[in-house]
């Protein structure tokens, strides 16, 4: 219990009358990646965006059931989602950096906390730019428009962005999805590096990725969690049906 | 259908079509072609006309009274006009100043107010209010100027002198540099707001839920992250606004009180634009000066040209430039 980030309790997820999750019970690890599989809409999207609280913007949506983090729930009346969201950082699908230069983005989470010494924001928009394996491509051009990156810098770029707020959890929507072979390979190498620090919690639509860079794996299937284990576990003796069925390729 | 038949036989032979479609496919380019010219050839049409009539002053002797000069023109801070006595004394100098002063001045007031209106209705009203308040903008847009022109001298001008007595300054009537902007302002106000909302909402939604899930507020990413990813199109708005300020006529002549000379940088004295110079008794008048206003239409031409060259110059620099 002592190593787990997010305790999620019963959670039933509506958009109107629609039912989108179906009582998900789940334990996020720390310093672990937890990767999220599953047929396109069977809910697991929505499910990471419950972490962070982003399925506060659709107005339609609706949700019972607990989302402990820390043992505090998320849902909460009183609870502070922007401190939440401090403490879970979230990277998208598609790369969506600021239009604004390098540096900016990366100082842009720190100052809307607040922060303002140059000399402290310097220094968390070099650490984070390291640790997501940026630093030696961007170094000389930290002035430069973050629209100038590659796809996949960009992307790099997101992670950074996430990590200068030192977050506990990263959550990550199919990072790769918009991405060639090569930048994918960096952005799962930079994965297994962050997860010594980070929980990390990843959707993903290749069967492949999740048994490579994840620890345990959760298969949803149309609203539901079908089997939640370790990933090599799910990956060569799962216990339910539907699960071998979707990673040997029968349906998906 | 025989006839035409034939001649589309005719055209397919002459320039070497393969098919009927090709034909078809190259009228129809030629219509559009055709289309096109017609619409610039008015363009040149007018500048070839203003430039004759306008170089007139400069390069006769305007039956007896002597050539305009120049630099004087350009330069000068009078504008000696009048049918009693006839002069070649006109400049334009003080009223490029003023035209430019007031405009800036107008946009100044209606940019803040203009983008923040259009940030409200784009962002943060709820969603039955933002479609009320967009038609509301839109019906703004479309009134014509005379009608600000009537609402600027029945209301502002009062205002205007009411407000100089309390500074205990006695205004001509109200007609002043204060009406001239506050009327502009209103004037392009709507048209500012329309534009900056539509590029407020086309900003992507992946980069506004990128800032609140890094932990910003609502208000810190329609500041930090929607008005600096919209800002070229909040540019090119105020660039529009800019130029229905430089070019207005009617509504500026009702409240600018015409001064000759100047120019007027107080607020509340009477002042000018090469609009307003234009239109003032431009049907009762003859020779060179009817002539002399071809003129200050060639120079506003080339103050609007600049104006948009400059701005767009600027435009590209912002592009690159980033918000704290």
């Amino acid at each position: 219990m002592i190593n787990n980030v997010f305790t999620i309790k019963n959670l039933n997820l509506f958009y109107g009358k629609y039912q989108a999750l179906h009582s998900i019970n789940l334990d996020i690890e720390r310093n672990k990646v937890t990767a999220l599989i599953g047929p396109s809409g069977c809910g697991k999207s929505t499910f990471l965006r419950c972490l962070n609280r982003m399925n506060d913007l659709i107005d339609s949506c609706q949700i019972d059931g607990e989302v402990l983090y820390h043992n505090d729930n998320v849902y909460n009346r009183n609870f502070d989602v922007i401190s939440l969201r401090t403490k879970v950082g979230m990277v998208f699908q598609k790369p969506n950096p600021f239009p604004m230069t390098i540096y900016d983005n990366i100082a842009y989470g720190p100052r809307c906390q607040g922060i303002k010494d140059k000399t402290e924001l310097n220094k968390i928009v070099e650490k984070s730019l390291k640790n997501s394996a940026l630093w030696e491509e961007v170094k000389d051009r930290l002035k430069d428009s973050a629209m100038s990156l590659s796809g996949g810098q960009q992307q790099r770029l997101c992670i950074a962005r996430a990590i200068a707020m030192e977050p506990e959890v990263i959550l990550m929507d199919e990072p790769t999805s918009a991405l060639d072979p090569i930048a994918t390979m960096k952005i799962e190498e930079l994965i297994n590096d962050l997860k010594q620090n980070y929980a990390i919690v990843i959707v993903t639509h290749s069967m492949q990725q999740a048994a490579r860079i994840s620890d345990n794996t959760a298969f949803f299937h149309l609203g539901e969690l079908v089997e939640y284990d370790k990933t090599d576990i799910i990956f060569t003796t799962p216990k339910e049906v539907k699960t071998e069925e979707y990673i040997t390729g029968r349906f998906g | 259908m025989d006839f035409i038949k034939k001649q589309f036989g005719k055209i397919k032979d002459l320039f070497h079509f393969n098919s009927k479609k090709e034909v078809v496919d190259f009228i129809i380019k030629l219509f559009f072609l055709i289309s096109t010219i017609v619409s610039a050839s008015f363009i040149v049409i007018i500048i070839v006309f203003i430039t004759k009539e306008g170089i007139k002053p400069f390069v006769t002797d305007n039956g007896g009274i002597g050539s305009v000069n120049l630099v004087r023109f350009l330069t000068g801070t009078t504008w000696l006009e009048g049918t009693a006595f006839k002069s070649n004394l006109y400049s334009v100098g003080f009223i490029i100043i003023n035209t430019l002063y007031i405009s800036l001045l107008s946009l100044l007031i209606a940019m803040p107010i203009g983008v923040l209106t259009a940030l409200f209705i784009a962002k943060i009203a709820p969603k039955r209010l933002s479609e009320i308040l967009r038609t509301v903008i839109e019906l703004l847009a479309a009134i014509p100027s005379i009608v600000y022109g009537l609402f600027g001298s029945g209301i502002i001008l009062v205002f205007v002198y009411n407000l100089a007595k309390v500074f205990g300054v006695q205004s001509p009537g109200g007609n002043s540099v204060l009406a001239t902007v506050l009327v502009l302002a209103l004037m392009i106000l709507p048209t500012i707001t329309a534009l900056s909302e539509v590029a407020i909402r086309s900003v992507e939604k992946d980069i506004e839920h990128g800032s609140l899930a890094l932990g910003a507020t609502k208000t810190q990413t329609n500041f930090k992250v929607v008005l600096t990813s919209a800002k070229s199109g909040i540019f090119s708005a105020s660039i529009l606004g800019i130029g229905r300020a430089l070019g207005e006529a009617t509504a500026v002549s009702l409240v600018a009180g015409n001064a000759r000379s100047g120019p007027t940088l107080s607020f509340f004295q009477t002042t000018s634009t090469l609009t307003s110079t234009m239109l003032q008794g431009l049907k009762e008048t003859t020779g060179i000066d009817y002539d002399i206003r071809f003129s200050v239409g060639i120079v506003l031409m080339v103050v609007i040209l600049l104006t948009n060259a400059g701005l767009n110059f600027v435009k590209k620099r912002i592009g690159n430039v980033h918000v704290k």
